[in-house]
């Protein structure tokens, strides 16, 4: 039993409180993280601080490199996982290697969802979701004050706009209905989330009132990178233009492996999915909700951290069901700016 | 990183191109203007089995040794480079094959990459098979992704890959060319994210010289060549072979002449006979051959006749270990054979020491009319260091003693007893000089002489007179590095080794040690006066070598009846610089944790 391989894929938040945890309950197993990245755990939440000058990687690590060496943590970087084998116990990397475990928990999060129509114009928008795509941006952006587009909105996209502004930039966000997600925002109060928007100095243009994107474009030599053109043929020039449309669970790989799977890998309370040796936890997972009587997702850093605790402890035999601890409410402060608790972190 | 000192590590398996990688990535530099030091480790077979390692340091002031920790590593063979991957520093890069065909037994390089280390997936063989139709060009498009991830020029390697390839084709190397620029534009498109950065080079600028990438066995030839060679004779034997190889292209183009032989007494049996007719005559060999020489050696001092002995040095005893380094063959050099037969010995300690080392030899083989071994060893011959070249020889094309006309005739005394011990010498052809030349103990007209008093004239006359080598000319015999005066740790090294002891000595001197070294290149006559005022100087004199008795050390022990503490390692790799530097801390009372390389 103490000799047991745990395999956790995916290295954010997660993944490393699940690998601290495993290593805190089971000193002799051994413990393999793999992940697409190419850093050790950083702070995610932080990546907007590359545009008040802070560029040095090392400095948004969680962890130092000895952390992982003195706790016995195998990282294993620039590694996609291609297939997992439930019946054999055995995950297959994209390089043709096998990895066997005894048990699995998949915290891959998600990644940035783009709308069909707007898939086409992928390489001519930069995400936000690593520190390579963040410095990207910042490189991207001229040195006196650049001019962002931000497709759809969502609270990771608004978050960065707070920065963006901050430092000297114009964000004009195109709003649509993933403009607050992953808030639950009514038809009602929504004017009123719009307007705080732009008393924050976000430039709103309704996607409604412009029949949405037609095209994104290479700029003319001259002007700035990028031409956003919308269905009633106005145009919006931008240095950037950023897709913030909500994240889907990043499981490509869990296709062939027999587990119940909606939008996200359904698991139980106790995060353990259809399969006895995988857990899923974070944004990759559906938690069932009896309250609700469906399963649902979970975001804000406190409930994916605890996620990624209570999955390692019922993986070395514990019973813990997760329980939600994040606010989930959008608000308007005194001053008249959104507040939302997604945007904290500690 | 503030000024440049950057490592690179290419690993792969006999086959797989990594030391023409390495090659064409060390002339890349060096052509940039950076100052390089390169050592490759290969194996004994040809193909298919063995680790390959090319290993350089690029730095902007001549470094004297590699370091212990490299800052890049790129893998073309996962499984000889997962036991090196611990030599990347943190922050340092790790450059491997994404989609292999099949992976290493110890699995994929991935999962043996440290926390620390930055890792860079490429898909070597896909880019080669896509560029060029084949994965023959993983080499070169793994070489290229590495320029391209750190904005090498890369009309540097367009040119030396041209250089490289000519040979074979111009199609051959436009084919590397694409394999290189596909895999720059793939390194070129990676986010960098080590913090490893190639500043500015600093361009040679000492008028008068050429500044050439070049290994000691490169350098030595060039020495044979600017001394004006006459005659070499040799046999291929790792690591001395590339001499033999290189003499046999350069020296027909200078209108001198090489003979293979067909062993090893044969070779210096010839070197003999060509300086015995007045030539400049050379052989290479290592230990093995060393040994079979002796016997001839011992002839060559009797008879006075001028030789040069190159010797790389190699794993021994026996075949031992032929592509691994050692300086085991020190008391093979200087006492080897029978009888009291004095002989020069002298052992660079780096690249330009190969060649001031090779061309002196002819000189004072000449001078001292007696055979002359230069000690090189595998690491040496094999290393690449960036060295300047004066455009002129610095090399006395004739330092013969020739007799006076009047000495000449019937009794012309070969072997007179002058002061000093150096006969002047008639060659074959010269009106009047006829003498008689023999392995028996002679008088001075060169006929058989067996007398007590004779024996000891003739011997004390063969050992005065290589007194001179410790005065010769431009030539430095011992020199002392760092802190002059009192010293609480001496080194006192020789040969390649002494790279690794300067290394150690400054980071002895940064932790505030008083440090001192002394590299020794006479080896034999040993430079007594020279060595005892260092060691006068030091509270204690260590002395690291790369043999498992410390020959060295006792050679300064017996010489000078003084106590050194010996530091002797055999791992056929060079010596590491913190294990010298831990032993001066220990000797300097200090007990610091190793400092980072």
């Amino acid at each position: 039993m103490s000799e047991r391989h745990h395999v956790i894929v995916g290295m954010g938040i997660t993944g490393n409180e699940a690998a601290i945890t495993l290593r805190r309950r089971e000193p002799q197993s051994r413990i393999t993280i793999v992940t697409l990245a190419s850093l050790l755990f950083y702070n995610r939440y932080d990546l907007p601080q590359v545009f008040r000058g802070k560029h040095d990687w090392r400095e948004f690590l969680v962890h130092p490199p000895a952390f992982y060496d003195d706790n016995r943590i195998t990282v294993r970087r620039n590694s996609r996982v291609a297939n997992v084998d439930p019946l054999n116990k055995v995950m297959t990397l994209e390089h043709k290697e096998d990895i066997p475990y005894d048990t699995l928990l998949v915290a891959t999060g998600g990644r940035g969802w783009i709308p069909e129509e707007l898939a086409e114009f992928r390489p001519l928008m930069q995400g936000f979701g690593s520190f390579e795509q963040a410095i990207t941006v910042a490189r991207a952006l001229p040195e006196g004050g650049g001019r962002v587009v931000m497709l759809g909105g969502d609270m990771i996209g608004l978050d960065l706009a707070r920065t963006l502004i901050d430092t000297g930039h114009r964000v004009t966000l195109v709003a649509g209905e993933q403009t607050f997600w992953p808030h639950q925002v009514s038809a009602e109060r929504r004017p009123a989330f719009v307007a705080a928007l732009e008393t924050m100095g976000v430039e709103v243009v309704e996607q409604d009132s412009v029949g949405g994107v037609a095209q994104i474009a290479q700029g003319a030599k001259g002007l700035p990178a990028r031409k956003v053109v919308f269905r009633d043929g106005s145009e919006l020039m931008a240095d950037v233009v950023m897709p913030f449309y909500g994240i889907q669970p990043a499981i490509d790989f869990m296709g062939r492996t027999g587990v119940d799977v909606e939008r996200g890998l359904l698991v139980n309370p106790e995060l353990r999915t259809t399969d006895a040796a995988i857990w899923a936890a974070g944004d990759v997972c559906q938690i069932w909700s009896q309250e609700e009587n469906r399963y649902r997702f979970y975001y804000g850093w406190r409930n994916v951290r605890a996620m990624g605790e209570v999955a390692a402890g019922n993986m070395t035999g514990g019973n813990d069901a997760f329980v939600a601890d994040q606010d989930e409410k959008l608000e308007i402060d005194a001053e008249g700016r959104l507040v939302s608790p997604f945007w904290e972190y500690a | 990183m503030d000024a440049t000192d950057i490592q690179i590590l290419i690993v792969g398996s006999a086959g797989d191109g990594t030391i023409a990688a390495g090659n064409i990535l060390r002339q890349a530099l060096a052509e940039a203007g950076y100052k390089v030091i390169s050592f490759d480790v290969y194996p004994p077979e040809i193909r298919g089995f063995g680790k390959c390692i090319a290993r350089m340091r690029a730095t902007i002031e001549q470094a004297y040794s590699l370091k212990q920790q490299s800052d890049v590593m790129l893998s073309l063979d996962d499984s000889h480079a997962i036991p090196h991957v611990a030599e990347v520093r943190d922050w340092g890069a790790v450059l491997y094959e994404s989609k292999p065909v099949a992976n290493a037994p110890q699995g994929h390089i991935t999962g043996h990459i440290r926390p620390g280390q930055i890792p860079y997936g490429c898909a070597i063989r896909e880019i080669s098979e896509k560029a060029t139709g084949a994965n023959r060009s993983r080499n070169i498009v793994a070489l290229g992704y590495l320029a391209g991830l750190y904005r090498l020029p890369r009309e540097a390697f367009h040119a030396i890959i041209d250089r490289q390839f000519k040979k074979r084709g111009a199609e051959v190397a436009s084919v590397n060319r694409k394999a290189f620029d596909e895999g720059y534009a793939a390194g070129a498109g990676a986010f960098k994210l080590d913090d490893v950065a190639f500043g500015p080079p600093k361009p040679n600028v000492v008028p008068g010289t050429v500044v050439e990438m070049i290994n000691g066995n490169a350098a030595v030839v060039k020495g044979c060549l600017d001394a004006g060679i006459d005659c070499f004779f040799g046999y291929p034997i790792t690591p001395a072979t590339t001499i033999m190889e290189r003499l046999a292209t350069e020296m027909p183009r200078h209108g001198k002449r090489l003979v293979q032989t067909e062993d090893e007494i044969s070779a210096i049996s010839a070197t003999i006979g060509a300086g015995f007719a007045g030539t400049r005559s050379a052989t290479a060999t290592s230990g093995p051959g060393l040994s079979l020489m002796q016997e001839m050696l011992g002839l060559g001092t009797m008879a006075e006749v001028p030789s040069v002995v190159f010797v790389s040095q190699r794993g021994g005893p026996s075949t031992g270990m032929p592509t691994k380094t050692e300086q085991s063959d020190l008391n093979s050099a200087l006492f080897g054979g029978h009888g009291d037969a004095p002989r020069i010995v002298m052992a660079p300690t780096n690249v330009e020491g190969c060649y001031r080392c090779a061309g002196k030899a002819f000189e004072m083989a000449e001078a001292y009319q007696t055979p002359v071994i230069v000690l090189l060893d595998l690491y040496l011959s094999n290393r690449y260091e960036t060295v300047a070249f004066g455009q002129k020889s610095p090399f006395e094309p004739d330092v013969n003693k020739r007799p006076r006309k009047q000495d000449l005739g019937a009794g012309y005394k070969r072997f007179a007893l002058v002061e000093g011990g150096v006969s002047p010498r008639a060659v074959p052809g010269d009106a009047g000089g006829m003498h008689i030349v023999t392995g028996l103990e002679h008088n001075e007209l060169g006929r058989p002489a067996d007398s007590a008093e004779m024996h000891l004239a003739m011997c004390d006359k063969r050992l005065d007179k290589l007194k001179g080598a410790l005065v010769h000319p431009d030539f430095t015999v011992a020199k002392r590095f760092g802190a002059m005066g009192k010293a609480a740790v001496g080194l006192l090294a020789w040969g390649s080794t002494f790279g690794e002891c300067l290394e150690a000595m400054f980071q002895a001197e940064k932790e505030g040690i008083d440090c001192s070294a002394m590299k020794v290149v006479m080896l034999s006559p040993f430079p007594e006066e020279a060595v005892s005022a260092f060691m006068d100087d030091c509270a204690a004199v260590l002395v690291p070598e790369l043999n498992h008795d410390g020959q060295f050390a006792r050679l300064v022990q017996g010489t000078l009846g003084r106590k050194v503490v010996k530091l002797t390692r055999v791992p056929g790799v060079p010596m590491r610089v913190s294990d010298i530097l831990g032993e001066i801390r220990r000797l300097a009372g200090r007990n610091l944790p190793q400092a980072a390389e």
